[in-house]
């Protein structure tokens, strides 16, 4: 661990109901400014994981510290500290129709910095500048629910970055995206490793992880850490992606023949 | 391979009329509902007399009206509110048939089912119109219960008229503006998406199981489906009710919810608001006319 940690992790057990565990014995150190990404099969503990380091979700037993300071509910009682944390800290979630719930796209973008308690005439900066960035100007007077898919994901993002978070956590952010918004997504993943920002990505799509993350931990479907290490040499361990139920055996017929191979979810294969 | 029972068969599907089921009625009822709530904004947006007004001004204006009807006891007068509100619904472009169908077949119903014990001799003693012993219907009766129905019906087809003239984003905006306490203004927005959010989960929960379905099913199996779905849609609005909470604590939400929407009236505004309390004058006076003579 080193002075630049962002998260720390250690002995991080979770259970929702007692004796059912989704996350056990989770030792993990983020460091600041990299991108990790973390993949697991459905029900691996990713989202847990994930809301336990946006400060919403806490462990059963082990610690959390983020930035060094202790993460636990009682220091996010403490207004100073929840204010830091939550404008350092940006969560966007896997189901986008949860994150909007304001009157119109507008109001989910200004809702962080005005939480946050900057002037209006800062707040409606924030909001201009973002939605520029995001091509959802257009968007700004809807209501939410009259938005499709790949534009409440868009809003979605936009409400976060409103509050120029250094930390960006996102959930499964490739679902229910066109593959046009897929590569728009890639492209601003680049743009916050550019700036130096800290980004975790939960995820079941190892195309993503492969193109944007230079760190990889895998999830089992025990809960436990069953990799961790650069794409190139997590996606190296076809054995342990099968395992962890990741990839699958995927036989398909060419004009020479059938075959078989491993194939995973956005995983995209070449034949010699 | 696939197992037997997953093969294609040969038998051509036979078609025949069918009545619809309670699923499916309920279905399409959601679906209804669902693509009301969507073509309100479009309604709204239309270049309609009501449109054009400030929000504030329309939330004053069914207040004023409101209470215009409850002092009214002309049953001429209370037509005429309610002649005057078709009357804005065709100037906001509104179908007049629609509006009026709306008005009439909820509230006015309603109205009617609680007003009927009023028409009868029992409560309302008279001259007997139509004779059906201690519950022979008489003219003081129907005189009351066609009031009480009328004046429903006009309160009704204000507030409608509001709602279906205003983004429902306005609407909320001009509660802010009119201090009504900003978590109350976000509970309604949230509830609202709520609404539209569950309506279409369990629209395509029916659809689904519609697609499945060879026969529309017994009526008791069709009760126990829809009370089921009620109940899973109770369960996942609890749920969804969390993750929101969720998504407001992750983006600093700490109890207050500041709004940056400032609304502007202009001359039209205060032109409708200076019609508006001399119409409600000029009905008030009616209304004591009439009931003088």
């Amino acid at each position: 661990m080193s002075a630049a940690s962002e998260f720390v992790l250690s002995g991080v057990r979770h259970e929702y109901r007692a004796g059912s565990a989704a996350l056990c014995g989770i030792d993990l150190v983020i460091e600041t400014g990299q991108h990790v990404a973390i993949a697991g099969a459905n029900g691996s503990g990713k989202s847990t994981l994930l809301k336990m380091l946006a400060g919403l979700v806490f462990p059963s037993a082990g610690t959390i510290t983020a930035c060094g300071h202790p993460l636990t509910e009682d220091a996010l009682e403490d207004p100073a500290f929840r204010r830091e944390f939550r404008s350092r800290v940006g969560f966007v979630f896997q189901d986008a129709d949860v994150q909007l719930f304001c009157n119109t796209a507008f109001d989910e973008l200004a809702f962080g910095p005005l939480q946050l308690g900057l002037s209006e005439t800062d707040v409606r900066a924030r909001v201009a500048t973002v939605a520029e960035q995001l091509r959802i100007v257009p968007l700004l007077d809807r209501a939410p629910y009259t938005l499709s898919g790949g534009e409440k994901k868009r809003v979605a993002i936009a409400s976060v970055l409103t509050m120029d978070p250094s930390v960006l956590l996102l959930d499964e952010p490739t679902n229910a995206l066109d593959p046009r918004s897929q590569v728009w997504l890639l492209d601003v993943l680049e743009e916050w490793k550019a700036a130096g920002k800290t980004v975790v990505i939960a995820t079941h799509d190892l195309s993503i992880a492969a193109e944007s993350a230079d760190r990889m931990v895998v999830l089992s479907e025990e809960h436990t850490t069953a990799a961790d290490g650069t794409p190139d040499e997590v996606l190296a361990q076809r054995e342990l992606l099968l395992e962890v139920n990741l990839i699958h055996e995927h036989s398909h017929r060419h004009e020479s023949g059938t075959h078989g191979h491993p194939h995973g979810h956005g995983q995209v294969h070449t034949h010699v | 391979m696939i197992p037997a029972l997953q093969h294609i068969g040969d038998a051509s599907p036979r078609v025949r009329p069918r009545r619809r089921s309670l699923a499916r009625r309920t279905a399409l009822a959601i679906q209804r509902a669902v693509s009301d709530v969507l073509e309100n904004d479009e309604v709204a947006s239309r270049p309609g007399l009501m449109q054009r007004l400030d929000p504030r001004v329309k939330l004053a204006t069914i207040l004023t009206f409101a209470v215009t009807v409850s002092f009214v006891h002309s049953l001429w007068v209370l037509l005429g509110i309610v002649a005057i509100t078709a009357a804005l619904a065709a100037a906001s472009k509104l179908s007049v048939i629609t509006f009026s169908q709306r008005v009439w077949a909820s509230a006015g119903f309603f109205a009617l089912m609680l007003s009927l014990p009023a028409a009868t001799a029992w409560i309302t003693p008279g001259e007997v119109l139509v004779a059906l012993g201690p519950l022979s219907i008489t003219e003081p009766g129907i005189y009351l219960a066609a009031r009480l129905v009328t004046r429903v019906a006009a309160g009704a087809g204000i507030g409608l008229l509001v709602v279906w003239t205003t983004r429902w984003t306005d609407l909320l905006h001009a509660l802010t503006a009119l201090r009504v306490p900003d978590l109350v203004v976000a509970t309604l927005a949230m509830t609202q998406k709520q609404i539209v959010s569950l309506l279409r989960t369990v629209e395509n929960t029916h659809l689904a199981r519609e697609s499945r379905m060879l026969s529309s099913g017994s009526a008791k199996e069709n009760r126990g489906w829809v009370t089921e779905r009620m109940a899973f849609v109770a369960r996942k609005s609890m749920k969804t009710a969390d993750d929101v909470y969720d998504a407001m604590l992750a983006r600093g939400f700490s109890g207050a919810m500041p709004s940056l929407v400032r609304l502007q009236t202009t001359a039209r505004d205060w032109a409708w608001v200076a019609a508006g309390i001399a119409t409600c004058a000029i009905l008030l006076g009616a209304d004591r006319m009439v009931v003088a003579r």
